[in-house]
Formats: structure tokens, sequence, C-alpha cells
């Protein structure tokens, strides 16, 4: 199959995506994902926002993207794909339920990054159907970064549709206790774009079934990257399974395992102990 | 007891320094104590060491970065059972790191270490004002629900306010620069031989970068790449029309251009012994042969605020039987240009060196093209404790070009009345 790719002029604007996300989320189907990949090239980053982004994720401010950060600056070019009109699913109510990032080396904020996302395939669910996308962010004509996303769109599912195997949570005591604040995800939302409603209010998140805001996934994949250091740092594959959400405000637990070549983590609640909210693991 | 052995300069790295709410103005104390750490790391294949000692400080520093290093430690890619510590001696804090890491590795306590300092006057804490906080702490101990009403009602709205630090001396209430005024007045200094100065360091820097003296010094950040306050095109007509800033009337002679700018950033310095230089593959840049410290009285005004160092100075010469003219560089801190110049007349005053020093003659006066010659803070900006690390750094490298037994004196003058000054040796 071949692969149409659509070039951007520039970044567009996530939140008018998100509104015309929610316009048209109504009426969406069918079973093929478009086979096209949007790009944006050469993205200079925004060494405010990226600071800005440091300070909440726990990372240093510095000249070097966070692992995650990629996936951060693509979120726009990503959106774009998904509000397509040939686009299957609805963006309102998607769950990220994974992702499985490598980077290839450090790569310094100086460097204008081309960002291409590609739909992957519809695969079945128990609880819906899910989809793949797949982000590419490229320097100078080197791939410096890659990352496969599986997001959840909820209805009927399959019992019988295969589950992704997360590795077991590490137990013990924590590494860390983190208390996560009630407007968490506004700050967020204001360094990342990403504006869902999910992660904004307690009045915005309830009309979608949340009885609280929740943390965005990514924040507590670049928070948990962040703790690990420069074992996740550079030349790194971390694979994130969000489990469960962390709802705002609360507090929660990273616990930790493993060394040189392979580290496992897990965030869970300071409550309950038994609840992870995310798996993650750091492979050099 | 041990015999002391030498202690080698091996490296330096710092980031280049940024103009107070330049391009710096996002980041911590520890974000660039930190980043300058690393630079360090990489570029002696230090990552995974464990070191003996990680040694800075800052001397604007919020109360939560009480670990300031050892955070920052555990941030770099050193092995994060690298103990460290902070310390503080106003602008003299990164010399003062040099002598205690170089002391340890000369009495054998420690084989390794890193001296270094980093300060921001961007991202300074704010303070509130002294009654506001006193009613805090008081509402914070109240216990009852009645305590507690009458301990927030005791809050007026004219209580509420910020306090930005400032560089004022706490018992004279003067800055820096009106004690500098003074002492500038008293010695005669003129705006001249001011300007003249901060011109030389414009233009040593600047010849310094051209020929890449820095290029294995500093490590980019935050897009910097190059000292922020540095004026490679800055001329005596430019300096000269600047309006001053310290002291009054006509006998004014300090500007914006002779006075270092408030500046953000950090340094950092890898000393060794001998024999660790030799296992890590480093060769030695200069060796630290001793320190001295000193401070005078100037809360009842009987010496400059700043002239410490020009006691410290003949102390140290005394007790390694040198004179003043046995160096190949010296690098006198420019917190301003007259307190350099002021410095250098001291030691020529036959009065001062007498009667202050106790000294039967003059120590003399030095070859000015001896002085700062890859520039110094009027051009590369002061962020007050990674003043030494810089310096000291820049010295080892002069010295290592000039060749094995050069000699350097470095001398830094630093708040509170004090000095702290160093002789470092080619290798």
């Amino acid at each position: 199959m071949s692969v149409a790719t659509e070039t951007l002029p520039a970044l567009p604007s996530t939140g008018a995506l998100l509104v015309r996300a929610a316009l048209t989320a109504r009426g969406r189907g069918g079973d093929t994902v478009p086979a096209v990949s949007v790009r944006v090239a050469d993205v200079a980053v925004d060494r405010h926002r990226l600071a800005a982004y440091q300070r909440l994720t726990g990372f240093p401010v510095s000249d070097t993207l966070p692992h995650p950060y990629p996936w951060v600056l693509a979120l726009p070019v990503q959106t774009a794909l998904m509000v397509r009109p040939d686009f299957p699913l609805a963006l309102p109510g998607l769950v990220h339920l994974s992702s499985r990032a490598t980077g290839t080396r450090a790569v310094d904020a100086a460097e204008p990054l081309t960002l291409e996302v590609t739909a992957g395939d519809l695969r079945p669910h128990r609880r819906g159907r899910t989809v793949t996308t797949r982000v590419e962010a490229s320097a100078g004509g080197e791939t410096v970064w890659t990352c496969e996303n599986v997001y959840l769109s909820r209805g009927p599912g399959e019992d019988a549709a295969p589950r992704d195997a997360v590795p077991d949570a590490p137990t013990g005591p924590p590494a860390a206790r983190w208390r996560l604040p009630a407007d968490l995800g506004r700050r967020y939302a204001a360094v990342s774009g990403d504006v869902n409603p999910i992660h904004l209010h307690p009045l915005t998140a309830r009309p979608l079934g949340f009885p609280r805001p929740i943390a965005h996934g990514t924040w507590t994949w670049a928070r948990t990257v962040a703790a690990l250091g420069r074992v996740a740092a550079g030349a790194v594959t971390t694979h994130v399974r969000f489990t469960r959400p962390v709802p705002l405000p609360s507090t929660v637990e990273l616990v930790r395992a493993g060394g040189d070549g392979l580290v496992t983590a897990a965030l869970r609640s300071s409550r309950d102990p038994g609840g992870t909210h995310l798996v993650l693991t750091a492979e050099r | 007891m041990t015999t002391p052995r030498r202690a080698a300069v091996l490296g330096g790295n710092r980031i280049p320094f940024a103009r107070q709410f330049g391009a710096y103005a996002e980041a911590s104390n520890q974000d660039m104590l930190t980043a300058a750490l690393e630079g360090l790391v990489a570029r002696h294949g230090l990552a995974g060491e464990r070191l003996g000692e990680v040694v800075a400080g800052a001397v604007i520093k919020h109360t939560r970065d009480f670990n300031l290093t050892r955070e920052a430690v555990l941030g770099s890619s050193l092995a994060p059972t690298t103990p460290a510590y902070d310390v503080q001696q106003a602008c003299g804090t990164g010399l003062e790191a040099t002598i205690l890491v170089a002391n340890k590795i000369a009495l054998g306590q420690a084989d390794s270490g890193v001296a270094g300092g980093v300060d921001s006057a961007s991202d300074a804490p704010i303070v509130v004002p002294e009654r506001l906080r006193r009613k805090l702490l008081r509402l914070t101990r109240a216990r009852t629900t009645a305590e507690r009403a009458k301990a927030a009602l005791a809050i007026r709205p004219t209580d509420l306010g910020i306090q930005v630090p400032g560089a004022t001396e706490p018992r004279t209430g003067m800055t820096m620069g009106q004690h500098m005024a003074i002492t500038a007045e008293r010695w005669g200094i003129t705006r001249e031989a001011q300007d003249e100065l901060a011109l030389a360091s414009h233009r040593n820097l600047a010849a310094a970068y051209e020929r890449g003296f820095f290029d294995d010094l500093m490590t980019p950040y935050l897009g910097l790449t190059r000292d922020e306050n540095l004026r490679p095109g800055t001329t005596p007509e430019k300096l000269a029309s600047l309006r001053t800033v310290f002291g009054e009337g006509d006998t004014a002679t300090m500007t914006a251009g002779n006075s270092t700018p408030l500046s953000d950033g950090a340094s950092t310095v890898l000393l060794g012994s001998p024999e660790w230089a030799a296992e890590h593959g480093l060769a030695p840049l200069a060796w630290f042969v001793d320190g001295e410290t000193a401070a005078v009285d100037h809360v009842s005004g009987d010496e400059g605020l700043l002239l410490a160092p020009a006691y410290a100075v003949p102390r140290l010469l005394a007790r390694q039987g040198l004179t003043l003219q046995d160096f190949d560089y010296y690098e006198i801190h420019e917190a301003f240009a007259s307190t350099v110049l002021t410095t250098l007349a001291a030691w020529e005053d036959p009065d001062f060196c007498r009667d202050r020093l106790g000294l039967d003659a003059p120590l003399g006066s030095i070859e000015r093209d001896r002085l700062n010659v890859t520039g110094s803070s009027l051009a590369a900006g002061h962020p007050f404790a990674a003043t030494g690390g810089r310096v000291v750094a820049t010295l080892a490298r002069l010295l290592h070009e000039k060749g094995a037994g050069s000699r350097g004196l470095v001398s830094v003058c630093a708040a509170g009345g004090q000095g702290v000054v160093a002789i470092l040796e080619g290798a």
C-alpha cells in the first residue's frame, strides 16, 4: 500500500483542529485508515515552551529535548491527520493506551525537526477498536526519533481480541512520591497544546464520563522518564502503557526495578498500591 | 598524616554567561550548574565515574536549593555515589571551592574533585517583607481558630509586597557600586583609565573567542555560544558617552560600561592528583600552588569594601617567597574597572604598602599586558559564584600554553569586605 504525503506549510493550531474534531465527530466510520502521512518540515523548537515543559515534567532546563518531547511537538500534526474527513474514528473520546518511542541520539533544541505522522492499522479491542499512529522526527534527513502510539475508540468490542502483554509493575517501596495538583491538567495543556477537556476541570471532564479531570498520559510518561534520569535519555526506547487514568488531584508513587540495560518503572496510587496507572520500560 | 602532594587543574567547563533577564531568564541555578557540570563530564569522559567530591555554590540561593551541588551531581552523568557540598563566600565562592578541593587532593583525602559555582540574577528567589514574614509565621504557629483569626487579621494590606534581593551590603545599606565609588574617588581613579580597562576586557575576550581559546572550556547553553555581554565592536567613544551610575556629581566616574552587569551563568573546574589524572588519560594544565583569603573592615569605613585582595596577595607572596613581578599572567577579577585599578595603585603606593601592609617597600607595578589577557568580568559578565571557576580554568589553559613552570596570580574581591587569591603554575 502506497502512502501519500501531505505536507503542511506550518504547524496547525491544535485548538482550531480540536474544534473541527468535535464538530465532525458524528458520522465517522468505516474500516479503513487513510493511506496518508501528514508532514511539517523544519519545525523550530520554541525555547520558552520547551523550558516550561521541562520545568513542569521534572527535566532540567537544557538544550537537550526530553525523550518524549517530539510527541508534544508533533501533536498538531497528528491531530491534523485525525480530523481528516476520511479518518474512521472520532477524535473526542479517544483513549491513549500506549506509546513506544525510540530515540537514536540526543536532540538539540537548535535542530529544526521534520515531523511526519502516519496512521496505521485499525484493530479490534475488547472495549472497541484501536488505531495506531506512527510519528517520526528527523533532523537534516536523519531519523532521530520514532514513536508508535495506540489509541482506543470505545465502542462494541470483541472479547476474543488479543490483549497487549503489559509487563508486571515492580513492587516494593516507592522510589518517589509525587503530589499532583488539581490544576496539573491545565498547566500541562498550556505547555503541550493538548487541551482535551477531560484534563482541564471537573466541569469539562464530567460530560465526558470522568467525575474528576485526569492527568495527561503524556505528562505521566514524561515525569516518569525525567525521574529515571540518564538511563532514559539519548539513544533509548521507552514503551509506556497507560493502564488506568490518574485522577486530579492525587498522590502517586513511582516504583522502579532493573538496572543498566533495562529499567521497568510504574506509577501507582498511593492510596491503593494495587492500582497501577502506568507501566514503562526503558531499554538501551 | 600524609605528605602533601600536588593538585592539578585538569580542565574546566562553563556555559556562556548571559545578561540578567537574557537567554537564561528561564533557567534555575540547578539547571545551569547541571549543564556546566555535564559538559565537563562529557569532555573528560567521566560518565559513570565516582569523583572524590563536587564543591560549588551560589550567592543568591533559594532555601529549597540547600543541596544545590548534590542535586546537580544527581542530574549529571557522574556516578550518583559522588558526594557534594555547597560553599558560599560571595564572589569568592568559585575560587574558594577550588582551594578546598585542591587542599583535599593535596592531603590525600581525595583523588579527584570538581569545583564550581553558579548564579542567576534573573531567577532570583523573591522574599516577602520582614513584617509580613513574621506575621505569616505567627499564623502558621496558631493552634486554635481564635488564634488563627487573630493572626490573620493582623496582616494588613500594607504588609503585602515582595522584595527582590539586591547587591546591598547589610551593614552599610550601600550597594557595592556605591562603596566602590567612594574608594575610587579616594584613590583618584580616572574615568579614562576605567574605560580603557573596560575596552581592553572586551577586545581581549573577543580575540580569545576568535582564536578558539574557549573551544574546550565551554559548552553552549540555551542557544548561547558566547558571553551575551561581550561587545566586540565597542569603542572608546561609546564607553565615554555612557552616563555615570555610581558616585555623585562631577567626580563620578563609574558607568554601566566600566562596571560588571548582573549576569547568569555557571562554571566548573576539574582537579585531580597526578596519579588520578594519569589513570584517566588526562594531562594536567596547571598545578594549584597556594591560596589565601583576607578581609577588611569596610563597616567602619577604615578600608574600601573591595580591597581585601590587596591584603591577601602580599601575604601569599611572602609565604611563597615570590614578588609581585614573578608572574606571567595576572587574573584580577573586574568587579568594576576601578577595583582593578585601585588594587594595582595600592600595590604601587609606598604609604599604603608601609602603613597598611607593613612592608618596607611597595609591591610595585605589573606589566599591564599580562593582566586579564583573555578578558575578564567587564566583558564576560559576572554571575557571582561562577567567576572563580571561569578564572581558574582560563588561567590554567593560559599557563599550559605558556609552558611548564609559568606562573599566574588570581585575585577575586567579594562582598562583606573579603578577598580570595591564589597562585597556579603551568604544567
